[in-house]
């Protein structure tokens, strides 16, 4: 199948490298794993190429074949070859480890995800550059003069920048250093593995928009790889599809996401939660990607595919030509095309959303969890042993008021470090807050710890009604405990009236009905031998068990695939229905957080810098909030229209990086990054008010907010989108 | 309900049953009540052999499967079962031996009678060998006993509780690591002059905790914050439980070893002792031995090498022997390892989703 790929493409185009089956396998006790499968595939001079796929499917050796950087035991084979703008073609597979060097920087770069760990701690950021540019032989003082408007370009202060050690910089930063520093020698292409997954919504985006002028700028061809299908939509010229080590679907961006042609890129796109899809249309694609060492015969999808036919269990299917630079892997690719599409493109007409159905804000029956006034401040101790330096506080949280109802759903939102998590745990009683005061049912939470005053509800019982969900599925179960022994755990304290036997009973019944099955073999399994979504659901298992009223949801589906990201929500959702719990989730998601509340009919709260700036429901939240930060996020948060080009020109945001926590800007804590200030927000505090336009159950914390108030007179904060 | 869950949720089901056919036919242990999950009770009765069956296969059979497929171990068990079959059942038969019971310097392997030869004063090496076993086994564990106990104990306890409790625990800690050792171990038996083997065992082992409980605490910090930890906080286990369930089994190969090595600084310090003769000696052992032997000169005299090698050869045994133990131990505590050998026999399928495979080649 695989020469045909090259063969159908068009031969007109300027490739830039050509990979023909390429092959990375290694061998594992079970036997012997292909972790990219006869690929093939041409990447023209100066495009971007947005290859996606979900973790395992082999996207991340794509990226490590085209630099010849598959390590060991992996093995590499096949045919790769560089063309460079001048010069003659380079076979990858034949450089000596010299010539491999050189091709690694100077050609093809490499931006990966985790830019923190790529810097040695106790070396500024402009012996980084010098190490490159010297081991490369090139002019350090050109190179450095280059490095500094290519910072320059990044919206970085450059001097600054270089004179700094990796700790001081922001995560955000450090990826922009990253990107700057592959560039320094000036390659032709640029290989990204998935270089903004560690970051928050707003700096993905505004990256993403540098990317695109960097690229047009430096005429760059880049390879874009990532699980994150919206945030691609709108960059990448062509859009390329993994599954099971193999591209499944490759054409024009455009094509792919208004007509795939392929089965797994519809499911795919229909399980992608994002601000538009209406929720009846979203779907959770069944079964699990295959396992490397054991991929199906025929079409390695005919396991999930809904269309599969006996032709797709024995035939492994060609590429098949859709349209002039569109092609698919599947045999029925004619009848799956004429499907509706799965992605509205461009269209407005989604369906009304459900209204709010909790209970009525404030004035509704007593709340079940109450935070009033709370504040948590973190001290900071700063400097060595000698310093004198007054130790700092942040405040993670800062007077925060919210009610949680029966039944119940709230959404957290914000950027990482505002204070989302913090928060959450304080309203489960994880966390003691320093200043104001939570209670449940009335009861002063921890007035009954410390069994202060009149105690109505003993401690034992609120800390089995608020329970947590971790966010990494791995560290919140004990890798030394089997399942078995992880749910005894919640049973054995709080129903001991239940023998052994009673317990091994209702954990295979809980078991199967969050769909593990057969229970009797998952029980016997220690956390390593789940997946990812095993994990979680074993998690949230073990809080169910608790029988509690509120759980905290630190997102609690980030860490999954895209895949079943709405399955495990719906499987929340479908728990809290059943068993009466209310939910208050934590995400830096907008699409998750509107998904979640919408279906349940929740509030969505936006928080900054330690403060609710807005909170309402979905309805009011996703379509029409108030507040510049929430409009930000909106902006931020990337769906799968092709045509929504991003442009640094129209960003809601002045700056991209989030102010020092510990030292937040006076009166609107926004007014350092909002696109609408005035110098009034720089003095005055705005209250979570009622937001004047349309009902109910809208609060905002902005002056904009407010009918008459000074700032309609005050003077716009003029800066340009500027540097730090 | 259930049928319901079902239609939400096949995914795993068809996932799995792709590459495990035949798994998924049996569902329900015996059948329990069905009512929502959440009050299933089962019909059967918990039996007290039930429990102990599951400790059993816990505690001693799945330890034994995994240490019978690694050299180290069963060499090294097997070394150790013979000191304990010297310490027992030989101390029985074999009749201890008095000054004068046979002729000087009898070499070795000469006479069925005294297969390890004799000393000066015409006593059997063998059964002076054999009868010095039991003491300073007793010793030897009592010692190794003392020093996880009290480092487990003042390590889990300072490095979980935190605050005031910690400061108190690390302050006595340090003390004990800053006193020196051996000028305390001498000072100490000057005055107690201890004869028991297991007070020796205790005495030589006074200062050793400390640097294992300085160890512990610092690894407990690093497994305090990890969230399986505040889940069992969530969850309002009683404190012990959680220190012993929760964060004890991933301390637990790092205290087998030191349990080990404890052992063999206590034979080889109690050797050191006798051997300088600071430490009171009633009945003989492998250090008294050496002592013995020194004194009379035997370094010096051909005929009497024998006298140095027997005990030097019965203490370097005994150390190899918990050396290879030590070593095989990591394995039994490794979760991934004790996957394969569970009864159940799920490792095959299980493999399927172990995150090694493909998150391994990701990490690149
Ligand atoms: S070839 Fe068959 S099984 Fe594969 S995706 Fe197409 S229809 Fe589905
Ligand atoms: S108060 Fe001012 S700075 Fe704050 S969000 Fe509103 S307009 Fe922006």
């Amino acid at each position: 199948m695989t020469m045909t790929t090259t063969d159908l493409t068009d031969r007109s185009e300027d490739v830039i490298m050509e990979v023909s089956n390429a092959r990375v396998s290694f061998g594992m006790e079970r036997g012997r794993a292909r972790v990219l499968n006869d690929v093939s595939m041409d990447v023209r001079r100066g495009e971007i190429l947005g290859v996606m796929g979900e973790s395992g499917s082999g996207k991340s050796m794509f990226a490590d074949a085209l630099l010849d950087a598959v390590v060991d035991p992996g093995v590499l084979q096949g045919e790769l070859t560089y063309y460079p703008g001048d010069g003659e073609p380079i076979d990858l597979l034949s450089l000596s480890e010299e010539e491999r060097r050189r091709y690694r920087w100077e050609d093809v770069a490499m931006v990966f995800q985790g830019a923190m760990s790529s810097f040695n701690p106790v070396r500024k950021i402009r012996t980084h550059f010098v190490d490159t540019l010297n081991a490369h032989d090139y002019d350090v003082d050109r190179g450095l003069e280059r490095a500094k408007d290519l910072l320059g370009d990044l919206y970085l202060d450059a001097d600054r920048v270089l004179d700094s050690y990796p700790h001081e910089l922001s995560g955000g930063m450090k990826q922009r250093i990253l990107i700057a520093l592959s560039l320094v020698l000036d390659p032709e292409m640029l290989v990204m593995d998935e270089p903004t997954a560690a970051l928050d919504l707003l700096m993905q985006r505004s990256i993403i928009a540098l990317i695109e002028e960097i690229q047009s700028k430096h005429d760059l061809t880049i390879v874009f790889i990532t699980h994150d299908i919206p945030l691609v939509a709108g960059l990448a010229d062509r859009l390329a599809v993994l599954y099971a080590f193999e591209f499944i679907e490759l054409g024009p961006a455009d094509d792919v996401l208004a007509e795939p042609a392929h089965p797994y890129t519809r499911a795919l796109l229909r399980t992608t939660p994002n601000l538009e899809t209406p929720l009846e249309e979203m779907r959770p694609i069944e079964g699990s990607s295959p396992d490397p060492v054991n991929i199906p015969s025929g079409c390695s999808y005919h396991p999930r595919c809904p269309m599969a036919d006996d032709q797709c269990r024995e035939v492994d299917p060609e590429p098949y030509r859709v349209d002039d630079d569109h092609i698919a892997h599947c045999h029925h690719w004619d009848e799956a095309i004429e499907e509706e599409s799965p992605v509205a493109v461009g269209g407005d007409d989604r369906t009304p959303t459900r209204a709010y159905v909790g209970p009525d804000g404030e004035d509704a029956e007593d709340p079940l969890v109450s935070l009033d006034d709370v504040e948590v401040h973190f001290e900071q101790k700063s400097g060595g042993l000698l310093s004198r330096a007054e130790p700092e506080t942040v405040a993670a949280v800062d007077g925060v008021d919210i009610d949680i109802h029966e039944n119940d759903t709230v959404v957290l939102v914000g950027e990482s470090g505002c204070g989302k998590t913090t928060l959450g745990k304080v309203a489960v009683g994880a966390q003691r807050p320093t200043g104001g005061s939570v209670s449940y049912r009335g009861q002063d939470v921890w007035d009954a710890k410390d069994m202060l005053g009149g105690v109505s509800i003993p401690f034992e019982e609120i800390r089995r009604a608020l329970q947590i969900i971790h966010q990494d599925p791995g560290s919140s179960l004990n890798s030394h405990r089997r399942v078995r022994a992880i749910l005894e755990t919640p049973l054995r304290r709080w129903f001991p009236e239940l023998d052994g036997n009673d317990r091994i009973q209702r954990i295979l019944g809980m078991l199967e009905y969050v769909g593990i099955s057969p229970p009797e073999d998952y029980i016997e399994r220690y956390p390593h031998q789940l997946s990812g979504g095993e994990k979680q659901r074993i998690t949230l298992i073990r809080s169910m068990l608790m029988d509690p009223e509120l759980i905290l949801a630190d997102e609690a589906v980030s860490a999954l695939d895209v895949s079943l990201r709405v399955e495990m929500m719906d499987l929340m959702i479908e728990l809290q229905e059943q068993f009466d719990t209310s939910f208050l989730f934590i995400s830096h998601n907008l699409s998750n957080a509107r998904y979640l509340a919408e279906k349940t009919g929740g509030r969505i709260a936006v928080m900054y810098l330690g403060e609710i700036v807005e909170i309402g429901t979905v309805d009011r939240i996703i379509n029409d909030p108030q507040h510049p930060y929430t409009q930000a996020l909106k902006w931020a948060t990337p769906d799968l229209d092709p045509d929504d080009e991003i442009e640094t020109a129209d960003s809601p945001i002045r700056t991209i990086d989030i102010p020092d926590p510990s030292n937040p800007p006076s009166g609107c804590r926004y007014h350092t990054r909002c696109a609408k200030a005035r110098e009034v927000c720089r003095v005055e505090t705005p209250e979570l008010i009622e937001a004047d336009e349309g009902p109910g159950h809208q609060r905002a914390a902005c002056f904009r907010a407010y009918d008459d108030h000074a700032y309609w007179n005050s003077e716009p904060i003029v800066e340009g989108p500027s540097e730090e | 309900m259930t049928a319901d869950s079902h239609d939400c949720e096949p995914g795993p089901d068809d996932g799995e049953s792709a590459d495990d056919d035949g798994v998924g036919g049996i569902l329900r242990g015996d059948g329990g009540q069905v009512g929502t999950p959440f009050d299933t009770t089962a019909d059967v009765r918990e039996t007290r052999w039930d429990r102990y069956g599951r400790a059993i296969d816990g505690y001693i059979r799945m330890p034994l499967t995994i240490m019978r497929q690694d050299w180290r171990s069963i060499v090294g068990l097997s070394i150790v079962a013979v000191y304990l079959l010297m310490g027992t059942v030989l101390t029985w038969t074999v009749e201890p031996t008095r000054t004068g019971d046979g002729p000087q310097f009898v070499q070795p392997f000469e006479t069925w009678e005294y297969p390890l030869g004799t000393n000066e004063m015409g006593q059997d090496l063998f059964a002076q060998t054999v009868h010095s076993t039991g003491p300073v086994l007793t010793m030897m564990a009592s010692g190794a006993l003392f020093t996880v106990v009290m480092g487990t104990f003042f390590g889990l306890v300072a490095g979980y509780k935190g605050g005031e409790v910690d400061t108190v625990l690390s302050s006595i800690t340090d003390v004990f690591i800053n006193i020196p050792g051996l000028p305390l171990v001498i000072v100490l038996s000057v005055l107690f002059e201890p004869t028991h083997p297991i007070s020796v065992g205790i005495l030589l082992a006074v200062a050793a905790w400390a640097g294992l409980a300085r160890a512990i605490r610092s690894q407990v910090l690093a497994i305090r914050d990890e969230s399986f930890v505040e889940a069992a906080r969530m969850m309002d286990v009683p404190t012990p439980e959680l220190l012993i369930k929760e964060i004890l089994p991933h301390l637990m190969p790092y205290i087998m070893v030191n349990l080990v090595n404890a052992a063999r600084t206590i034979i080889f310090s109690a050797v050191a002792l006798y051997y300088l003769g600071v430490l009171p000696f009633a009945d003989a052992n492998w250090g008294v031995m050496l002592n013995q032997a020194y004194h009379a000169g035997a370094i010096y005299r051909p005929d009497a090498t024998h006298w140095l090698v027997v005990p030097m050869v019965a203490i370097a045994g005994i150390s190899i022997g918990l050396l290879l133990i030590a070593q095989s131990l990591d394995r039994v505590f490794n979760p991934r390892v004790r996957a394969r050998h569970a009864d159940t026999g799920d490792a095959e399928d299980g493999d399927g989703t172990e995150p090694g495979s493909t998150e391994m080649m990701k990490q690149v």
